[in-house]
């Protein structure tokens, strides 16, 4: 083409080099972009498994939190029920102390109550409760996977 | 008169065979040769061959960006080194800091080098974008050298985040478990943003190596080419900014106004704000010597303040990464305690409203500012309402990083720096 003068006019057979070209160029890239940001997301997961095994019921006495550190979880036994709680903040996912009766995250002073609710600071959501259920040997398993309400409970 | 002895030996081998091989033109003598320097040397051509004395005056630019250049190059020497050390593991990085403080000969100078440059070099970008704003050098034609300056201190902010991680210390952990977090509350791809950053939930194995590969060549890579073209528009937008003087006039001639029927050379396509056009000849100095030896005394100045620095102060390092335990209060780096602060009243509006709208307002300042006034002059009086606008942001942003840094104790709660804080109870 001369490029002092440009040719104004589009041949048929022009207009459809050009539209099937710029689609086909397009449809590279975003497929490149796609599969380069698919190639990122993680198939396996080299992590605890989310489903374990926290003990035998009579580990934990009646009325007991208790926090299992690998697990960031508290295991809470009020008579013979049993529930699993989430010590991970729902703010910006530090771990959660127990503190008298509720708990409280040391990085932004969010405080939960005993159910895990939000009683002040910047958490958006209550903490998260866990599925408990008893394993084949009777062992206590957590699934967190699954969340539930606060007043679902296992009971023996 | 005798010359200096190693400049005899200099002057001979570039006379050799093999010295004129290696440089196209040898030391300059003449004015002439100082203009051929600058333009037949490759480390130099980025520079002009003749310079505005007002460019070369220390209270208009104070050479921040030059300073931030100079931290950039420290920081990938220092980094380099470090690399022939570090392995991006959970079960050995924290023992490779450990051993390059105590078993590395000069281990400790070169990472405490890399973490205050890396320091530096976020204060430095931000003081360059401030002088950058405060003399309207902003203004056409350079908008979108400010955009492109956007965009590197916004890597900056990325490069010393990944770095952070790298250490594998409590400090680490925990500020990266709190960055991450405050990602995931984005619109829409939050969640899923923080899973592929991370590589999986939870800071890991595969959130280390992710960073590894961002902070070691990624992220270098893209600041390294953002650098070099910001550079190269400085050149092409004429120089720095400077007020407008009689005999100043630039011209802007667009392409097409040229008329097409006959044949230009290179230099009639040149854009008409090359420093060259209309300018005033007793204005410019060669830039051989005069900017040449600016710039390597302020690189001395530089390696000196942070060697300076390295030797007086440690890089910090806590124990080692602990995900049961986060220290009380677990802070973010320094630089994002204002963000934080503003996070924990709430993390939608501090975590994704106000940086968004900041860093959009950043972008487009260039384009939503209509004053052609002011340019090339400090705090110019036609300028006041963007000058104060600015200030105030700046202001406020200090303010809640000031606070963030020093007056948050356990459980963020209010503390004064000189104050000691109170026993913290811990149960579980």
């Amino acid at each position: 083409m001369n490029p002092i003068a440009p040719d104004k006019h589009v041949s048929r057979r022009g207009f459809f080099e050009l539209t099937l070209g710029w689609i086909a160029a397009m449809f590279a890239v975003c497929a490149s972009a796609v599969g380069a940001v698919r190639f990122l997301v993680p198939n396996v997961l080299f992590e605890p498994s989310l489903v374990f095994k926290a003990g035998k019921p009579e580990d934990f006495p009646d009325g007991s939190v208790t926090f299992l550190e690998e697990e960031r979880v508290f295991l809470v036994r009020q008579g013979n029920t049993f529930r699993c709680l989430s010590a991970i903040c729902t703010h910006l996912g530090c771990t959660v102390n127990r503190t008298g009766q509720g708990y409280h995250c040391p990085c932004h002073g969010s405080v939960f109550d005993d159910q895990g609710g939000v009683k002040s600071g910047p958490a958006p959501r209550a903490l998260e409760w866990f599925l408990v259920t008893l394993s084949k040997d009777s062992r206590l398993l957590v699934d967190k996977n699954q969340r539930v309400n606060s007043d679902k409970y296992l009971v023996l | 008169m005798k010359e200096f002895l190693p400049k005899r030996i200099w002057q001979w081998f570039e006379r050799t065979r093999v010295g004129r091989s290696i440089f196209r033109v040898g030391l300059p003598q003449s004015n002439l040769e100082r203009a051929q320097a600058m333009v037949s040397s490759f480390l130099l051509h980025m520079q002009p061959a003749k310079v505005n004395r007002h460019s070369l005056r220390a209270s208009y630019s104070f050479g921040l960006g030059l300073i931030s250049l100079y931290l950039f190059l420290i920081l990938t020497f220092t980094g380099v080194l470090l690399m022939f050390y570090y392995v991006p593991s959970t079960d050995h990085a924290y023992n490779v800091m450990k051993d390059l403080q105590f078993v590395v000969s000069a281990g400790l100078i070169m990472r405490n080098m890399h973490r205050w440059a890396a320091h530096l070099m976020v204060i430095f970008v931000l003081l360059h974008m401030c002088r950058v704003f405060y003399t309207g050098a902003y203004k056409r034609p350079r908008e979108f050298n400010w955009v492109l300056g956007v965009g590197l201190f916004l890597l900056t902010l990325g490069l010393s985040f990944t770095g952070y991680l790298l250490p594998w210390d409590q400090l680490a952990y925990w500020a990266i478990t709190v960055g991450t977090n405050i990602a995931a509350y984005a619109p829409y791809i939050g969640p899923e943003l923080k899973y592929v950053m991370l590589g999986g939930n939870a800071v890991g194995q595969e959130a280390l190596i992710r960073f590894y590969a961002l902070h070691v060549i990624v992220l270098p890579a893209i600041a390294g080419f953002l650098i070099a073209v910001h550079i190269w528009r400085v050149r092409k937008d004429g120089g720095l900014s400077r007020p407008d003087e009689a005999g100043d006039t630039v011209q802007q001639v667009e392409l097409s106004q040229l008329p097409t029927s006959k044949t230009y050379g290179l230099m009639e396509l040149a854009r008409g704000t090359t420093p060259q056009v209309g300018r005033n000849p007793e204005d410019e100095v060669f830039a051989w010597p005069h900017l040449i030896f600016r710039e390597l005394l302020l690189f001395l100045l530089v390696v000196a303040a942070v060697l300076f620095l390295a030797v007086f102060w440690n890089a910090p390092l806590e124990e080692l990464a602990n995900p049961v335990h986060p220290p009380n209060p677990a802070k973010a780096p320094w630089y994002f305690l204002g963000l934080q602060e503003l996070v924990s009243y709430s993390a939608f509006w501090g975590g994704v409203v106000v940086p968004g709208v900041l860093v959009l307002a950043l972008v487009l300042l260039p384009y939503l500012d209509h004053n052609r006034k002011g340019v090339g002059r400090w705090f110019a009086r036609d300028r006041v309402v963007a000058n104060t606008i600015f200030t105030v942001c700046l202001v406020i942003a200090i303010v809640l990083t000031i606070i963030g840094t020093l007056f948050r104790g356990p459980n963020w709660s209010w503390q004064e720096p000189w104050k000691k804080p109170p026993a913290v109870t811990e149960s579980h």
